[in-house]
């Protein structure tokens, strides 16, 4: 579709990490279809990335004053835009004014723990103020319906999506003995190690291991990450499980990261607030099975047993249980993740842009 | 007449359809449809319809639903009766589409084919349906103009879940239950939970005279297609006329309205009061053909014998129009034994729906599927108190509110006289805030609880949401808003069709007739007899709510029409008020309205969200 959008994002091209991935996915499916899209980010440089044809991205503003005069200036000045996209709730009031000011519709991205709470009354304004907003989660949807007056049709999902080199593999061996990780079962959890987010539940994970090693004598908890929490976290596994059942790994390159998935036979994250929990996809997409948690975003991310099992963490017996059971289970089926890969992530993104043009030549034709 | 859902996994990432959630929404239906139950799932498991019916047109299995077009490319459950099907299907026919069956419901699919999601604009009836198409993977979910046949969906982002009833909804498993603040507060401000709102934040109602349609990136923005502001509106626009010629054109849209309604092929009988809209109803029947047709009274134990009883006089209006006449006694035992049944079968909270609960069980007892109800008259003919007390109360009030914060004042003293025992109705106390409005004026008019008054009966920061979700003055005036600025008739007209009448009167037919498999046929509810009624002004010089009398030939006897202006009673509101525990009054002092408040509070109780409801 022939659109010009612009996108005021915190971060895209130049940044890793999760809502930076998701905005380049969502530039490229647009692009793809013919869109032309001016990225204003807070945050990294594309300069020397090789953008997709139709993206262009500005460099980076991350004072809030001097960014908001930016938006406008360009709303302005390098206009016309068809559609103002805006990446991150923080942004909404400023997407909302250069929408106002140019008078294009404005699309209005969240991701998760951005809305989950109430947020000030120019926030709500602002985000009430939305010709459309995507969601990455029916949890976070229904989270922000419970405290914006949205009508529920303008609120549409559009999950996040699992990138193509997460796909079954062989276990290597190598690697099973250059992190001398034993006959296993290996559980394995991926995620920053933040103090802000003990939600995810590594700890909860080391309170059931001693229960899980009586029935599995080799079974190892592999923790990949790191973060300002790491140092708490080492102590509490020592506490609650001793030296040798979990295993810090710190930050892993990508490859050995793929290698983990292939070796490892469960995925662990009895999270209760993931915006979406794209990571069980990915494990789940190479195979493995997943343990998630009740609450958040996650009972998107392992929509039935073919993936895995949600359970309530702070129920020790009902973590072993799931763990075991899961552990039982052999792999998970990939077909349950064909629906999250990129082509069907393109395909709902772009019909998505054309509801909004759509609405906004009617609204201008019946007017 | 029937009971329809559907489930769409409209994304790819939604799993394939429940058919057991679809089971299950389809069993909390079956009183709608005891003659039948159909299931049709697509091949690829992403959609799924169910229906339960109740046989009216084309009684043979070439009705069943759900019905596919004669290409499989099209499949439809449909709730309701298209009145001018006949009329559709010759204008099909002579464009050369075939028919297989001699169903309404064949000439929606036919229809669709021919002309998409803007067939609704050509239907004459009540309906709600879901036609899905296999070509361009959308699914049409449409309501009748005035919201007679009710259609509830609710969306989650990845499946959409539409059925005839917002419980029906819930018995499916998959909806959350959590409450709507703005559906609560709407419930205890008017007695009914006002359209699109229901009081459970994941189920919203289709709006009247809108359709929805969903395809891939899930359900759009509901798009009307008919306001009854505008048409009325519209009709404000017609040439001028006499009284007499006047008259004729109402008794002229009379007949062809009952006309249309008539068409079935199982008897059709009347709801008769003693009132005049009913009998006109008998009484045009009669004109047009209708032998021995069954009417329906209801009479209370506590009348029998007492001026108050409806029942000899309507006997004289069905000896003249030689109906067959079956009076329904009912008494206070009855309606506390059946007072559980009715509480299940509300599909959301109302202060009424009781008298059609009894008038439709007793229809059913007599063997009938069928009713014509004088439901709606009031609206058209301007026969409630609001066509007066609002226009007047809006003249008189309106100066008060140059001078500003005077009428919140007056209201907080009022309020504080009132609660240390001053002899007012707790309503009076906002006459100078809201009175001098429209939208006030009708809250006024209508309300059962004031705005202010509703901390004292729910949770303060629940009220202070559902006020915000719902802006209820602003809901009200959006009723009048369209186009050109309505005449005093017409803007009572429109609030009391759009409001009381959709969001009550109808919605609680439904339930109360669809509990004893009754279809209840409304003649007086029907734009294309609206449009066809001379403009409002005019209606109301004639006194349109009289001039009813004379429509059906002979016209009905001279003791009904002095009936109508001593009003009706029942005893009903004195049930409800001991049902809910309000105070003991003597027994003539309780009206309605003391009544509502006190059965309000007691329907509420009877818990909608949480794990409890439905």
């Amino acid at each position: 579709m022939s659109a010009r959008l612009l996108a005021l994002v915190s971060d895209c091209y130049g940044m890793g990490g999760g809502i930076a991935r998701y905005n380049q996915d969502l530039v490229e499916a647009l692009a793809e279809d013919g869109a032309e899209i001016l990225v204003l980010p807070r945050h990294g440089r594309s300069d020397g990335i090789v953008l997709p044809p139709g993206v262009r991205q500005e460099p980076p503003v991350f004072n809030r004053l001097r960014y908001s005069l930016k938006s406008l200036w360009i709303g302005w000045r390098q206009g016309p835009f068809d559609v103002v996209f805006c990446g991150h709730v923080y942004m909404a009031p400023i997407a909302w004014m250069v929408a106002r000011m140019i008078g294009a519709p404005y699309w209005l991205q969240t991701h998760g723990a951005d809305i989950w709470k109430t947020r000030p009354d120019l926030l709500r304004r602002a985000i009430e103020a939305a010709d459309m907003v995507t969601t990455v989660s029916r949890g976070t949807r229904r989270s922000l319906l419970g405290w914006v007056d949205l009508p529920p049709d303008r609120i549409r999902v559009l999950p996040d999506t699992v990138q193509d080199k997460f796909a079954p593999g062989p276990p290597s061996e190598a690697l099973r003995e250059r992190l001398a990780l034993g006959a296993g079962p290996i559980l394995l959890t991926v995620g920053r190690l933040s103090a802000g987010e003990r939600y995810k539940g590594h700890e909860q994970v080391f309170g059931v291991l001693p229960a899980l090693r009586v029935q599995f004598p080799g079974l190892i908890h592999v923790v990949v990450g790191s973060g300002d929490d790491r140092a708490y976290l080492e102590q509490r596994a020592l506490e609650l499980a001793g030296a040798s059942a979990v295993r810090f790994l710190g930050f892993v390159p990508e490859d050995d990261l793929l290698g983990l998935y292939h070796l490892a036979d469960l995925y662990v994250m009895p999270s209760t607030q993931e915006g979406f929990g794209i990571v069980y996809l990915e494990a789940a997409a190479c195979g493995l099975r997943v343990v998630g948690g009740v609450g958040g975003g996650s009972a998107d991310a392992v929509p039935d047993e073919r993936v895995g099992a949600l359970v309530d963490p702070s129920d020790q017996a009902a973590l072993v249980a799931a763990i075991a059971g899961q552990l039982a289970r052999g792999n998970a089926d990939p077909a349950a993740v064909e629906p999250y890969r990129r082509a069907h992530f393109a395909a709902g993104a772009r019909r998505l842009l054309a509801r909004l043009v759509d609405q906004r030549r009617r609204k201008k034709g019946a007017e | 007449m029937c009971g329809i859902a559907g489930i769409f996994a409209y994304l790819d990432v939604a799993p394939a359809v429940d058919r057991e959630e679809l089971a299950r929404m389809n069993a909390r239906m079956a009183p709608r449809g005891p003659d039948g139950s159909g299931d049709w799932f697509s091949a690829d498991q992403r959609i799924g319809f169910t229906h339960r019916r109740l046989a009216i047109i084309d009684l043979s299995e070439r009705g069943a639903q759900p019905m596919h077009s004669a290409d499989g490319r099209l499949t439809i459950t449909f709730n309701g009766e298209i009145y001018n099907y006949r009329e559709l299907r010759a204008e099909l026919e002579a464009k050369g589409r075939r028919f297989r069956s001699d169903s309404d419901t064949e000439v929606l699919l036919q229809l669709y084919a021919d002309r998409g999601p803007s067939m609704v604009e050509v239907l004459r009836g009540m309906f709600s349906f879901g036609i899905w198409d296999s070509r361009t993977r959308q699914l049409l979910l449409a309501r009748d103009p005035l919201g007679i046949k009710p259609l509830y969906y609710a969306d989650d982002g990845w499946t959409v879940r539409f059925a005839s009833q917002a419980k029906a909804l819930l018995a499916g498993g998959a909806i959350s239950r959590d409450p709507d603040p703005a559906g609560i507060v709407g419930f205890h401000l008017f007695g009914s939970v006002p359209d699109p709102f229901t009081v459970w934040r994941g189920i919203r109602a289709v709006p009247a005279g809108t359709t929805v349609l969903v395809d891939a990136a899930g359900p759009e923005a509901p798009r009307a297609y008919y306001n009854v502001a505008q048409s009325l509106g519209r009709r404000a626009g017609a040439a001028a006329l006499d009284a007499k010629d006047a008259r004729r054109q109402l008794g002229t849209a009379v007949h062809d309205s009952v006309r249309h309604h008539l068409v079935a092929d199982v008897p059709v009988a009347v709801f008769l009061s003693a009132g005049l809209d009913s009998g006109a109803l008998l009484g045009t029947m009669a004109e047009l053909g209708a032998r021995d047709t069954l009417a329906v009274t209801l009479s209370f134990a506590e009348f029998k014998g007492e001026r108050h009883d409806e029942a000899p006089l309507a006997a004289e209006i069905a000896a003249r129009y030689s109906a067959r006449h079956v009076v329904r006694t009912v008494d206070r035992a009855e309606f506390e034994r059946d007072l559980p049944a009715i509480l299940d079968a509300m599909d959301m909270p109302t202060i009424d729906g009781i008298n059609t609960w009894f008038v439709a069980k007793a229809a059913h007892e007599a063997g009938i599927k069928v009713a014509l109800s004088g439901l709606g008259a009031d609206e058209c003919f301007g026969g409630y108190p609001s066509f007066t007390d609002v226009p007047r109360s809006v003249r008189l009030m309106r100066p008060f509110r140059l001078i500003p914060g005077l009428g919140a004042l007056a209201r907080r003293v009022l309020s504080s006289a009132i609660a240390s025992g001053a002899r007012l109705h707790p309503k009076s106390a906002g006459v100078l805030q809201y009175g001098g409005d429209w939208a006030g004026a009708y809250l006024l008019r209508r309300g059962v609880f004031m705005p202010w008054e509703l901390d004292g009966v729910l949770e303060p920061a629940l009220v202070a949401e559902g006020l915000r979700r719902l802006a209820p003055l602003s809901h009200i005036a959006a009723a009048i808003q369209f186009g050109r600025p309505l005449g005093d008739f017409d803007r009572v007209a429109a609030m009391e069709t759009s409001l009381y009448m959709r969001n009550q009167l109808l919605r609680d037919a439904d339930w109360a007739g669809m509990a004893h498999s009754i279809e209840i046929r409304v003649p007086y509810v029907d734009p294309f007899f609206l449009a066809a009624l001379p403009p409002g002004d005019v209606l109301a010089t004639i006194k349109a709510k009289e001039a009813v009398a004379d429509v059906p030939q002979p016209p009905l006897p001279e003791a009904s029409r002095n009936r109508a202006k001593t009003g009706f009673v029942t005893p009903v509101g004195r049930w409800m008020r001991d049902a809910g525990g309000g105070p003991t009054e003597a027994a003539g002092d309780v009206t309605f309205s003391n009544a509502s408040r006190a059965w309000a509070l007691r329907v509420w109780q009877a818990g909608w969200t949480g794990s409890a409801a439905a």
